[in-house]
Parts: structure tokens; sequence; C-alpha cells
């Protein structure tokens, strides 16, 4: 069973895609797409499918049609005469055709700006990348019944309005790519915060490091579109090196470098030189330089804190948030020295309940020598029930600094 | 699919000397754009309203109807008029949208019509 599980998960992004640009209904192709899955699991044990993507495509869309003419009569309340010649989808059907990759279609659906913005990022992950509703509700701190309801909500939306299912004209590009570039962004922050990638998590990054190419290839002028395939390639390279041998986290300059993917760190260094052919700087290009600057200790030996911390200066003007400034106390702390550190950390306020700022507290205060403080907000940090590899990182920091 | 366009604005725009020039200028630019729809098939119907002063309403509570004079709402914007288009999706009636005239601290509204 586990071994179909595994088939399905890796068609779903690709066929749901394809079912909801064909069906305009994402209600529609997400359960034609759960019932294909549910025959499969019957029928493959008996036969396995030579292509499984291919199999739950041709069995979702029976199904999808299917649904569709029963609604039909059920809503004229008769029978209808059997059709004299094939519809154009038994066509299609018989015609065994490869699945079109209408994924890009789905995600600038997902990320219409007719839509309210707290629901294209979830309703992103859930339709195109298939997390749960579960799963969301976690990951944007909501109740689930209210991500059920937002996700309802937006899909009534796009159905009821006609949103469609289209990839818009370059003359409406600004703001439509912006919505997505941010939905990404949100959605890969998800991704990447979990360094073990467990459970649900597991090929969700590989999902959007394919995206983020994927819209790189469609649109290669925009210069914050490549700076986010960047980022996303830089950090997924040192993925296999952010876990040590009892899966416990391992930051970026603690790494094995001899673990890290080549490969991501030179499509990412290529892609982040293109943007910079467009000379139009974003954050997502800043956040990608950033990264690159933690993968030039794969070339030179050693980490360019200070470049990290000015590049952090940079962002925190031009999009001020509360995970820049604590990161970029943290690399002053490394740049300057740990009291620096502690003096722009002071800056941030209202955070004590957030794990990276006390995690980045504790790191900056031991660094100090200030054993006292850096016991408490380990202390603190611990109890904010951190993942279990950041859990295991920070609770062997604790004992080096008693 | 059929989307009506509506169009609400401070009325206060177009009252005094000023007001009525901006109405007369409002006005030939809805004129223009109307018959442009119109002659390429995609405006339905359309139409503006008299001023809010002229509008009666009808309540119903309790299954009991009563009449008051003036709007539904208490609002500074009020509806002013309507397009009601025919295009193949939000993308095209927002396009269209985007090119309705209004004064200043004014919006329009982009609404399916319903399905039968």
């Amino acid at each position: 069973m586990k071994r179909y599980g595994a088939a399905i998960s890796a068609a779903r992004p690709r066929v749901v895609a394809a079912l909801a640009a064909r069906l305009r209904d994402l209600d529609l192709a997400e359960d034609a797409f759960a019932d294909a899955c549910a025959s499969a699991l019957t029928a493959w044990p008996m036969q396995a499918p030579r292509d499984p993507a291919g199999w739950l495509w041709r069995a979702a869309l029976r199904r999808a049609i299917d649904a569709k003419r029963r609604a039909a009569v059920r809503a004229r309340a008769q029978l209808d005469p059997p059709d004299p010649l094939p519809t154009p989808e038994e066509a299609l059907m018989a015609a065994d055709e490869p699945i079109p990759d209408e994924r890009l279609k789905l995600i600038f659906v997902c990320c219409h700006p007719a839509l309210a913005p707290d629901s294209r990022a979830a309703l992103t992950l859930k339709v195109v990348c298939g997390l749960s509703t579960p799963r969301l509700a976690r990951a944007f701190f909501v109740a689930e019944p209210a991500m059920l309801q937002r996700i309802t909500r937006a899909k009534k939306k796009i159905a009821g309005a006609g949103v469609p299912f289209e990839v818009p004209g370059r003359d409406a590009w600004p703001e439509r790519l912006e919505a997505v570039l941010t939905t990404l962004e949100i959605a890969y922050a998800q991704a990447y915060e979990d360094a073990a990638l467990a459970g649900e998590t597991a090929g969700f990054a590989a999902e959007v490091l394919r995206l983020s190419g994927l819209l790189a290839e469609l649109m290669p002028g925009e210069p914050e579109v490549l700076g986010l395939a960047a980022l996303v390639r830089f950090a997924e390279a040192r993925r296999p090196a952010r876990l040590d041998d009892v899966g416990a986290m391992v930051p970026p300059p603690e790494q094995d470098i001899g673990l890290w993917r080549r490969d991501l760190i030179a499509q990412g260094a290529a892609l982040l030189d293109r943007a910079a052919a467009a000379a139009a700087s974003g954050p997502r290009q800043i956040l990608a330089a950033i990264h690159a600057c933690h993968c030039a200790r794969a070339e030179t030996g050693v980490t360019p804190w200070a470049d990290i911390a000015a590049l952090y200066d940079v962002l925190a003007a031009i999009r001020p948030h509360a995970a820049t400034a604590v990161n970029r106390a943290v690399a002053i702390g490394e740049a300057r020295g740990a009291e620096a550190g502690l003096a722009a950390l002071a800056q941030v306020q209202g955070v004590e309940d957030w794990l990276p700022y006390q995690a980045a507290l504790a790191g900056l205060s031991a660094k100090a020598g200030r054993r006292a403080d850096a016991r408490a907000a380990y202390a603190a940090a611990l109890a904010l029930d951190p993942p279990p590899a950041e859990r295991l990182y920070l609770e062997r920091r604790r004992r080096e600094t008693s | 699919m059929q989307y009506m366009i509506l169009i609400y604005e401070p009325e206060s725009a177009f009252e005094g000397e000023a007001g009525k020039n901006r109405l007369t200028d409002i006005v030939a630019k809805h004129m223009a754009l109307s018959g442009e729809l119109r002659a390429s098939g995609v405006q339905k119907d359309g139409a503006g309203l008299q001023g809010s002063a002229t509008a009666t309403t009808i309540k119903t509570n309790g299954g009991v109807q009563t009449l008051h004079d003036g709007p539904f709402a208490e609002t500074r914007e009020h509806l002013g008029g309507y397009y009601l288009i025919d295009v193949p999706d939000l993308d095209a009636a927002l396009a269209v949208a985007r090119r309705v005239p209004v004064a200043d601290g004014g919006m329009v509204e982009v609404r399916p019509l319903m399905v039968h």
C-alpha cells in the first residue's frame, strides 16, 4: 500500500492541476482525484499501471465527467437521450494523451487578486501541493474549521466569479506576479521551517523547487521570479547537511560543506546573475544573495558575515519584518561581536513568545559569555515547542552553556 | 459569463457649478465607452440612475412592507449607474470595469450574474 501511496503523492500535483484546468472547477478536480485514488488502491495490486499519473488522470477525468452528467441530469430532472457522437471529452480520453502540465495556470488562479490575500497561500498549498487542511491550519495558526471555511470561500469565489484558468497577459503581470511570488515565498517558508522534512512536508519543498523553476522558465525577464528560484535552490542545496546523525538541526555555518548540493548552488548562482542583469533589485533577490553568501563558504571556507549583515540592512529597509530584524542581529553578532548583536536584537520588540527570537537571544548571550541570560533564553525557546530537530539542537546548546 | 458593473460615487462630486461640468464630462466618457462596448457586443445593457434623492425604498420586516423615502443605506457613495456585460471571464470583466469613468472617491463593483 505504501508503494502506491508514494506514486499517488508524486502524481498528485500534476494530475490535479490538469484536471482543474480542464474542468475549471477546483472542488470537482480534487474530488475526482480522490475517487481515482480509491479505485487505484483496488486496481493496482491486480495490475500495476505502466504510467500511474496517466492512469489516475484518465480515471479521475472519467469520474468528473460522470459527476457533471449526473448533476446536469438532476438539474433537468429527466434523462438525456444517449449522445449520437462521442463528446470532446470521450475523444480526449480515448486519445491517451500525456498529462498537460497546467500547474502554472493553477497557481495564477489560486493567487488571483480577487481572492482574499490570506486565502491565496493556503489555497495554493492545498490545491497545487496537496497539503491537508489540518496541516494548513497549523501552518497559518488558525483553527481547522476556520481554515476549511477560508478554502471553501475562495473556491466558491473562483467558480462563482469566473476567475479564468489562464496565465495572464504580460500587461497584468506587475499586479498578478507579486501575488504569486508572495504566495510561493510563504509556501516555501512552511517547507523550510522543518529541517527534518517529516511527514506531510516531505516532497513539498521539492514541489516549491519545481514550481519556482517553472515560473523562472516562463518569465525569464522578471528579476524577482529569478530571485525566488535562486533563493529556493540555495536553501535546498544545504538541506542534506541540515541534520546531524542523531537528527539534530545543524545551523549553516556549522554544516558539512561536503554534503551540500553543488548542482543546486550553481543553478542558484546562474539565476541570481541573470536577475542582476535586469538591474531592478527586490526582496527575493536580496534574500537569495544572503543565501548565496552562506553557500560561498563552500568555495572560500569562511562565511562573509559583514556582507550578510549589510544585505539584511537593505532588506530591513525595503521590507521590514521581525524575522529580518532577528536574522540581522545574528549576522551583526558574527560580524562585529556578540554585544553588537545583542544591541541590535534589543531593538526588536514584542516577539518574546517567538521561537527564532529566543533562539537568537540564547545564541548571542552564550557567545557574549552571559551564561545566565543564555540559559534563560534556551529555556524560553524550548518552552515554545520547537520541531524535534531544533529541540535536540537547543537542548545540546543549553547543556554546553551550563 | 454575464457581469454587472455597479458604479458607486459620492454625489457631492456632482454638486455646484464645478460638479455640473464634471458630470457633463463624465457622461461624455460613459457615452464613448458604452458606444464602443455595444458595437463590439460586450455590453448588453446599462444606464445611469437619477440622484439618490429620487429613491424610494420598500422594506419587508416580519411580512410587513413599509415605504421609506430615500436610498436603502445612509452612505456617502451611492449607486449611480450600471453596465451589464457579457465577457469570457472575470479578468475580461475587470479589464472593462477599469475603463469605467468615475468621479474621484468613486468605485466600481464587479458581480457575476447567477447562472440558470
